[in-house]
């Protein structure tokens, strides 16, 4: 049977927590086998999806909260990472995956499902690809295809600091608040043994992907990558990333199908709570108008 | 607006060309100069495009390199370059709008021109109407065999 590299890095700084499994996914690319990966980052930092803007992120408030931002190559937002986060990464070669994104997500996040099933949490993947309990995300993934690659990532989340994950945020105090009450109703924590959940991942990958797992670590040649990526990690080239238009109205994603959506106009304001596409809450601030025509305007509930 | 014709459930445009390594078209707006854009299945397969960045005007790239890349679900993928040339335009409407390569993959929903290094490489595009029915006919059938396309 063919092999799948198990590799458990640990304990390692917040730029290795990134750049290592990146290398990882160009040794894949480059032939190295199949790999299954597991770090746990030393300190708190900030995440930055491939794509986002920079400015999303609150960077004088993540400089003065000691906060270094890195920015990654698979998709999503930006997120804030710490040492009660327990990550884990698949890397296969592309060519063995599903050219149907949506179908490879499902084949390569439901073997971690059953990781958190058998770690005593009653995970599910749902249709917007979020592994969930209930209604909350119990789970921040991304995926991306690195040359020949293709990498999904994701993590265990023992415990979760939703006031610090919303302050990262570049975002008006107002939408602040209300990213933070939908993060503590859609994101939640499951503070489970990462060890049980680790071995459970391993069996789950290897019997999913029809492999055999066997201990292993970096090549030669993904090691010279690594201090490359180090670098490009660091540099502010690439945290600035690909040029983006600021987009005409405000959104953060709390988790898929939960969305606070808000437009500024000459000091009015108007906030929008969307979840499963129904407008569930809205609020409009308007510094003219009368403070309790504002406030009755702020209880303003829409059907869902 | 391209004329679009039904191919196995898909809309295809018989006008242009096609990489078959990669579900992109490619279409001459001038001499040497090439208009790129994807096709339905791959636009299909891609899923519901939350992101796209192109490399900037003026770059270089060779047939198989990143021309940019697009994300879907929280996954990052490469825009696969069919032809080598010079980067000329890209699309600032599809960067704002990612859903406009669904809605029009043909026409409005294009992403980036290019003036071509090497004509020759146009030779390993198909084209003409009925070599596209046939080739994306055999595509459609072996993606749904693959399973990559829901039943």
């Amino acid at each position: 049977m063919p092999e799948l590299r198990v590799v458990d890095f640990g304990r390692v700084s917040a730029l290795r927590s990134q750049t290592l499994w990146h290398a990882l996914a160009y040794g894949v690319s480059a032939g190295g086998p199949p790999t299954l990966s597991f770090m746990r980052p030393s300190r708190p930092y900030v995440g930055l999806g491939y794509h986002r803007r920079l400015e999303e992120a609150d960077i004088a408030a993540c400089r003065e909260a000691g906060l270094p931002v890195f920015r990654r190559m698979v998709g999503g937002g930006v997120v804030y990472l710490d040492e009660h986060q327990q990550f884990f990464q698949i890397c296969l070669p592309a060519a063995s995956v599903s050219r149907n994104r949506q179908r490879a997500l499902r084949e390569l996040l439901s073997p971690a499902v059953a990781a958190f099933r058998a770690a005593g949490v009653p995970a599910e993947l749902d249709d917007h690809l979020e592994i969930v309990v209930g209604e909350a995300k119990i789970c921040g993934h991304g995926a991306a295809q690195i040359d020949d690659a293709v990498v999904v990532v994701g993590n265990l989340i023992e415990r979760f600091d939703h006031a610090a994950a919303a302050r990262v945020l570049a975002l008006p105090d107002e939408v602040r608040s209300e990213v933070v009450r939908l993060m503590e109703r859609f994101v939640a924590a499951t503070p489970v043994d990462s060890a049980t959940f680790r071995t459970a991942a391993i069996a789950a990958y290897g019997e999913a992907l029809g492999l055999q797992p066997v201990s292993g670590w970096l090549s030669a040649s993904e090691r010279e990558r690594l201090l490359e990526l180090d670098g490009r990690f660091r540099s502010p080239a690439w945290l600035r990333g690909p040029g983006r238009p600021a987009p005409q109205c405000g959104e953060v994603k709390v988790r898929a199908g939960v969305h606070v959506v808000w437009t500024e106009q000459e000091g009015r304001r108007a906030l929008a709570t969307v979840v499963g596409g129904h407008i569930e809450r809205m609020q409009v601030s308007d510094p003219g108008l009368d403070g309790a025509l504002t406030a009755a305007l702020a209880k303003v509930r829409l059907p869902g | 607006m391209a004329e679009i014709t039904e191919v196995a459930g898909f809309g295809v445009a018989l006008d242009r060309a096609y990489d078959p390594a990669g579900h992109f078209w490619v279409s001459m707006v001038a001499p040497g100069r090439a208009r790129i854009g994807m096709d339905a299945l791959g636009v299909e397969t891609s899923g519901t495009i939350a992101q796209l960045a192109f490399l900037a005007v003026g770059e270089h790239l060779e047939r198989g390199e990143a021309f940019g890349s697009l994300e879907a679900a929280k996954f990052v993928g490469p825009l696969t370059s069919p032809l080598s040339g010079r980067v000329t335009a890209t699309n600032d409407a599809v960067v704002v709008d990612p859903a406009l390569v669904e809605r029009d993959p043909y026409s409005a929903g294009w992403l980036v021109e290019m003036d071509i290094a090497d004509a020759g490489e146009l030779g390993g595009l198909v084209s003409g109407a009925q070599p596209i029915r046939v080739w994306f006919e055999a595509e459609v059938e072996d993606y749904r065999l693959k399973g990559v396309l829901a039943e």
